[in-house]
């Protein structure tokens, strides 16, 4: 019986049978007949959904978002519109036929063409439904990891080669990055409001000389374009201390942002906000600390950095300023004072005013002073678990230096028990063998 | 062809182990020999510890503050942001003053002495102990405040002899119970001459010479094997210059007056117009050799010449590199001559 009813079901799938006069006979039927049989809907239905909407209208259904959801960002993700001609030729079809005149010539030598059925190409549907995948399916920008930028692949942070020469001058050694990338709108009397790509770029040539700028267009290439192109007419030199750092320690405010920039030996690295550290990268400047404090509104960073970077003063500035030697005491060299720069007429030790700023830090920083948070010590280390962790590794204390040494003196982890238990040692992964295609 | 040879027989013979191997090889490769200050000849110490010598020592180094306190290999990762300060020309002076004499604990000069002795002094023989133990026993007085020389280490043998300890365990119970800072246990691998062949091939005579400062004791035979045949690399290669302004260059000078093989160093001093500094050396050979040349007088190059005639080995070089000197110095006396004619002062 069961069977028997399964296949009533599959038979009111295959007969497109919706209208229920149709559907009652058949239902009828079946109490009649107990036997498992084949039935035959004979209802056929010729229009549809499908056929009596045109293909603009159904793509619509699957590709479109209201115009108050596009507003709101939404239907990103939606599917692309796919156009189902590309890649089917007039006169080449499913049933592989040879038409002269259409996909064949009529003529070929003196003998005329005859329609032919060739065999079947079992190649052609696979191709078709490969070149129908292909479209509309969204393209994922991976960029590699050189080139890409902060995040992502997201503009900012990302380089975008050096400014268009201008006549025979070119922007050689220079490179461009962007530092902010965003759309702004603005409201026009009889257009609305207007949208427009907005950039804010660096360039520099890595060696003191750098300049910012900001482009908008429509187009986001054009803005770049612009933007490029403008910092590059508006090039500063910066004074590199010994090639890798800022001169001294400054500070510089733009606006509500406050920036602390800290002098650092070679091999610290760049140590600040983002947008600092491309700026850096740009003008060649290779080790510093900066603390922004307040807005970390990017252009006013870069501005308030830029400020800070030319308000600097040079060791002979400050010398004759303070009418003092400047010396430098470096670990490297074992402290030896090193005169950076001697004024013309040095003041003798009477002369210094007992409430001036004699420390050199403090002197840059105008009187200001860095607030520096107390450091607390880490939460779990006051737990009793810390304790007992730290009982558990202390054996482990000198391990890798004492592994380090057997290595070097014996080639091999030994202790003076090796020799009495051979079989007692650490196991060696073998070394792999070179297959005869590596060699 | 020679290691094959040496590695069959280490085939052949399996008591020869793999280290008995590596110690052949060294001995073959490295084409210097060592050349000691040997206990039975002569004793430099005396001669060096003069206050004479040593200052005749110093001005041969030719002091450069900035190479004295260049920068460092030490190995120190951790970075340091030097500091500035605002000085007045006495505090800059002062500054100075203290630099200076640290310039001169930087720059003092390993002493130069004889190899010790080996010890072989037995204080007791208990034969009634021989057997009851199967290795042998150090003991040693780890009081405070002794000298590591003075240091009283004895070993008892297991027949039952007790005796001075040799020098190696000396030293050996000297590291492990007052450390020295970079001293290692074991000598290092870079001594060995393989290795040191490598290291004088790459000039990395400083980072050599600071380390065997360090690792060994001067009056032992290995820190003498070492830098001696570091000193004669440098003078085969005239490498001099590696050398200068820093704490080795006198002890290099010393010892190639010491073993009359100055004539590189002289050939050096003269292309490069250091005639004074010839007859610095000039002066040094005389108190160590107890020969006159007159060079404590002279101040060109007659004391040089009566050296060529009287003692040196390289004679022709010299005497070209003398003619030479000369040419040099009358050119440039006739261009002064034609300046000052043309500022119209003569």
């Amino acid at each position: 019986m069961s069977f028997c009813l399964r296949s009533i079901n599959k038979t009111i799938q295959h007969t497109i049978a919706t209208s229920r006069w149709n559907l009652y006979p058949i239902l009828s039927q079946v109490k009649v007949f107990s036997s498992p049989k084949i039935i035959i809907g004979n209802s056929t239905r010729n229009t549809s959904f499908f056929n009596k909407l045109p293909a603009d209208h159904l793509w619509k259904g699957i590709t479109s978002v209201s115009n108050a959801g596009k507003k709101r960002g939404r239907g990103k993700t939606l599917a692309r519109k796919k156009d189902l001609n590309r890649g089917q030729v007039l006169g080449l079809g499913k049933a592989n036929m040879l038409w002269p005149g259409l996909s064949a010539p009529i003529i070929r030598g003196k003998e005329l063409v005859e329609r032919q059925q060739l065999p079947e190409d079992p190649e052609r549907e696979k191709k078709l439904i490969q070149l129908r995948d292909k479209m509309g399916a969204l393209k994922s920008y991976k960029l590699s990891p050189l080139e890409r930028g902060w995040s992502g692949n997201k503009m900012p942070g990302r380089s975008i080669g050096p400014p268009d020469p201008i006549g025979e001058d070119k922007f050689e050694g220079f490179d461009t990055k962007v530092i902010e990338f965003k759309i702004v709108f603005n409201m026009k009397g009889n257009f609305g409001r207007k949208r427009r790509q907005s950039t804010f770029v660096v360039t520099g040539n890595k060696n003191g000389l750098a300049g910012f700028a900001t482009g908008k267009a429509i187009d986001p290439k054009a803005a770049l374009r612009k933007a490029k192109n403008r910092a590059g007419q508006k090039l500063m030199h910066i004074d590199i201390f010994r090639g890798h750092t800022v001169n001294h320690d400054f500070f510089t405010q733009f606006g509500a942002t406050k920036i602390y920039v800290s002098q650092k030996p070679e091999g610290y690295g760049l140590v600040c906000h983002r947008a600092i550290k491309t700026v850096c990268e740009v003008i060649g400047i290779k080790n510093l600390y900066a603390k922004v404090e307040g807005s970390t509104n990017v252009q006013h960073i870069v501005k308030a950095f830029f400020l800070g970077l030319l308000r600097q003063k040079t060791h002979q500035e400050i010398a004759n300023d303070k009418q003092l030697h400047l010396v430098e005491f470096s670990k490297d060299n074992e402290y030896y004072p090193k005169v950076l720069a001697s004024p013309t007429v040095c003041r003798k030790a009477d002369e210094i005013r007992h409430h001036e700023v004699m420390d050199f830090t403090q002197y840059c920083y105008d009187g200001r002073i860095v607030l520096k948070r107390k450091k607390f010590p880490i939460f779990y280390t006051k737990h009793k678990s810390w304790e007992v962790h730290l009982k558990k590794q202390e054996y482990l204390r000198n391990l890798d230096k004492t592994q380090t040494y057997l290595r070097a003196e014996y080639g091999e982890l030994k202790s003076f028990l090796t020799e009495k238990y051979p079989e007692c040692r650490p196991h060696k992964v073998p070394p792999k063998e070179k297959t005869s295609e590596e060699e | 062809m020679c290691t094959t040879v040496l590695r069959e027989i280490c085939k052949t013979f399996p008591k020869y182990t793999s280290k008995q191997f590596r110690v052949f090889v060294s001995l073959r490769s490295l084409g210097y020999a060592s050349r000691e200050y040997a206990h039975e000849e002569r004793d430099p110490a005396p001669f060096f510890f003069d206050s004479n010598v040593q200052s005749l020592l110093r001005t041969l180094t030719r002091v450069d503050l900035n190479k004295v306190f260049r920068k460092r290999k030490t190995g120190d990762l951790k970075l340091e942001q030097p500091t500035y300060k605002f000085l007045t020309d006495e505090q800059l002076q002062d500054a100075l003053k203290e630099a200076h004499e640290k310039s001169s604990q930087l720059l003092q000069i390993p002493p130069v002495i004889k190899v010790r002795k080996p010890i072989d002094t037995v204080i007791s023989n208990d034969p009634a102990l021989q057997g009851l133990e199967t290795s042998k026993f150090v003991f040693t007085d780890i009081s405070y405040g002794i000298k590591y020389s003075q240091r009283i280490i004895v070993v008892r043998e297991t027949d039952g002899t007790l005796r001075h300890a040799d020098w190696d365990v000396r030293e050996r119970m000297n590291q492990l119970y007052f450390p020295e800072h970079g001293r290692k246990l074991k000598i290092p691998r870079m001594f060995e001459n393989t290795n040191l062949e490598s290291l004088l091939n790459r000039k990395e005579y400083i980072f050599l010479l600071d380390r065997a400062c360090i690792q060994f004791e001067p009056d032992d035979a290995n820190y003498q094997r070492v830098t001696s045949i570091t000193y004669q690399h440098i003078n085969d290669n005239n490498d001099f210059e590696i050398l200068r302004s820093t704490r080795h260059f006198g002890a290099l000078a010393f010892f190639l007056t010491w073993f009359k093989n100055i004539d590189n160093l002289v050939l050096d001093l003269l292309e490069t117009l250091h005639i004074e500094e010839v007859n610095v050396l000039l002066q040094l050979y005389e108190k160590l050799h107890d020969q006159s040349f007159g060079a404590e007088k002279s101040d060109e190059v007659e004391a040089l010449i009566i050296y060529i005639n009287k003692a040196a080995s390289k004679k022709g070089p010299l005497e070209l590199a003398v003619q030479a000197y000369k040419d040099l110095k009358k050119q440039r006396l006739q261009l002064e001559k034609g300046i000052q004619a043309a500022h119209g002062l003569t």
